[in-house]
């Protein structure tokens, strides 16, 4: 039984530290790495000293680090903020990690404007750089037990691959415990409708929830995707919205270049598909500024009232 | 650094060809990934690669013996490299491993002194110095040159170089990288695996030592040779080499 229930708020930071220090206990392979971002991490510190690097503030070094690692034989994982584990590194992760097809698992939180540090510490650009990357697997994690369970399970799998995360430290349940088994390469049907399709990833995914209980109540019928895992894509969960559905939004706080949209306007313009529409939801090209959260996606048209209006066009 | 790699080969580390993943060898991480046809010549001579091999496929498609080392398509090779001053770090994180498993390997990183002007060699120095890697050996090819320029020509001054090392907590062994001796005697020098401090020995070389027309010449970072300069390359280098016979 797990000890959370939906709509849990939890500290998803915490809860990746309890996992890693579970998966240490069973796997001496098992490392951590950061760059000065291992606050949560004192646990794991302390029962593992010697399975823990953290090379002060040098992401270029702990990504090097973890590649000499994965080679003799470990699984490292990296925890730092987003836009510095992807960007500062981004070679490293190509050349070192992902060239080898090396096990380094990449954890990166404050993902698209959720730290509020301006656009220094935004990740926009992520998602579009860490799916250029050959072997990278790119996964946006939407609910703190889907981190854990992708953690567990990326033990055994082969080659790189990069979690995204929100600030991760209050993120509620979404999904009853126990009902999803979060396969890589496979979304989560979050909520069904046959009026226009959602296809979202992330932090987002609970607000779109939200909204497509809220659009019930207008007679539209929203079905909400949750693209989890970015690549590899399910490409049958956006086929089968174009054939059953027809109308596409797409959802994300990152670029509209280059993020999940990207990913899906290339995968149906290979297959052949069109959709009736197509609409990305998004950061425009530029360097956003600051504010709380909310106002930021205000401000870039991204909250949830803005799709709400989107959708209720779409479908009019 | 030819000289370097072959004393590596034959006498610095604990290797078996015969028996490429034994898990007591010795590590070796070709930093400056650019002299990787050095690598694989200095590796065959010592029975890991097919000389003839090298030599019919090298500069083809689909070779094992890439201009740059790649792991992926050469067992043998420890990491791949290239992409300059990413092979300390690599080396570090090996090293770690050994230092926290209490296996008694050591790892070698041969780095340009060039590339050493990349931050990511100093964040992995740092490292090392810090955690106390004895069981980690830099080498630095000192040849004072960069792809495009002489090192003592101002740009970017690496000296005083040997304080830097020792700066970041390294034992530094600085020898005439072209003399076999000093290159042995280093090795002989090296502290036990498991001592405190990471090593370096800094091989002071002359970028295309024995050849009259490539010596401390910028254009010959790399060329081709034409047929012509190639009979003469190696009349120098065995009038050399017979002389110290």
């Amino acid at each position: 039984m797990s000890q959370y229930s939906l709509g849990d708020i939890v500290n998803t930071r915490t809860l990746i530290a309890q996992t890693l220090l579970d998966m240490a206990d069973n796997d001496p392979a098992i490392w951590a790495l950061t760059s000065d971002c291992g606050g949560n991490m004192k646990s794991f510190v302390e029962k593992y000293p010697d399975r823990f690097v953290d090379t002060g503030i040098a992401e270029q070094n702990a990504a090097g680090i973890a590649a000499g690692l994965a080679l003799a034989g470990g699984i490292p994982y990296i925890l730092g903020m987003t836009p510095f584990v992807t960007m500062r590194c981004f070679e490293q992760n190509r050349s070192a990690i992902s060239y080898q097809n090396l096990p380094v698992r990449i954890i990166g939180w404050v993902g698209g404007m959720t730290s509020t540090g301006g656009s220094t510490h935004y990740a926009m650009e992520d998602i579009s750089i860490m799916r250029s990357i050959a072997n990278m697997k790119v996964i946006s994690i939407s609910d703190p037990l889907m981190c854990a369970s992708v953690l567990r399970s990326s033990g055994n799998l082969e080659g790189p691959i990069f979690l995204r995360l929100t600030t991760a430290k209050a993120d509620p349940v979404i999904y009853s415990p126990g009902t999803q088994s979060f396969e890589i390469g496979k979304s989560v049907l979050a909520h069904d409708g046959n009026d226009a399709a959602l296809f979202v990833h992330g932090g987002l995914v609970q607000r779109a929830l939200t909204l497509a209980r809220e659009l019930e109540q207008e007679g539209i019928h929203l079905r909400v995707v949750d693209m989890w895992s970015i690549k590899p894509l399910d490409q049958r969960a956006v086929l089968d919205s174009i054939e059953q559905i027809g109308k596409i939004v797409v959802w994300e706080d990152h670029f509209m270049s280059g993020g999940l949209a990207s990913a899906i306007a290339d995968f149906i313009a290979d297959a052949g598909v069109a959709p009736q529409k197509f609409v990305r939801i998004g950061i425009p090209e530029t360097y956003p500024g600051f504010g709380p959260y909310d106002s930021l996606l205000c401000k870039y048209h991204m909250d949830a009232e803005s799709v709400k209006r989107i959708v209720r066009q779409i479908v009019s | 650094m030819t000289d370097m790699l072959v004393a590596l080969f034959h006498y610095g580390m604990h290797v078996d060809p015969s028996n490429i993943a034994m898990p007591t060898r010795d590590r070796f991480i070709l930093s400056k990934g650019h002299a990787a046809v050095c690598m694989y010549i200095a590796m065959s001579l010592r029975g890991f690669f097919d000389f003839e091999e090298i030599l019919s496929t090298y500069g083809k498609i689909d070779t094992h013996y890439g201009m740059h080392p790649c792991k992926v398509h050469l067992p043998g090779v420890e990491s791949s490299t290239g992409s300059l001053g990413q092979g300390l770090p690599i080396a570090v994180g090996m090293a770690l491993m050994a230092q926290q498993r209490k296996e008694a390997y050591r790892v070698f990183c041969m780095m340009g002194d060039g590339e050493t002007c990349e931050g990511s060699i100093w964040e992995a120095a740092m490292y090392a110095g810090s955690k106390g890697l004895g069981n980690l050996i830099g080498i630095v090819d000192r040849n004072h040159q960069f792809m495009t320029r002489h090192s003592d020509q101002g740009f970017m001054k690496l000296e005083p170089y040997e304080d830097k090392w020792r700066a970041f907590g390294w034992n530094v062994i600085p020898i005439n990288g072209h003399d076999m001796n000093a290159i042995a005697d280093a090795f002989d020098a090296l502290p036990q695996y498991d001592s405190d401090r990471p090593t370096v020995i800094i091989c002071d070389t002359i970028k295309g030592k024995g050849i009259s027309f490539m010596e401390r010449q910028i254009s010959w970072h790399s060329g081709n040779l034409t047929e012509e300069q190639m009979n003469q390359a190696l009349e120098e280098l065995k009038a050399a080499h017979m002389r110290e016979m």
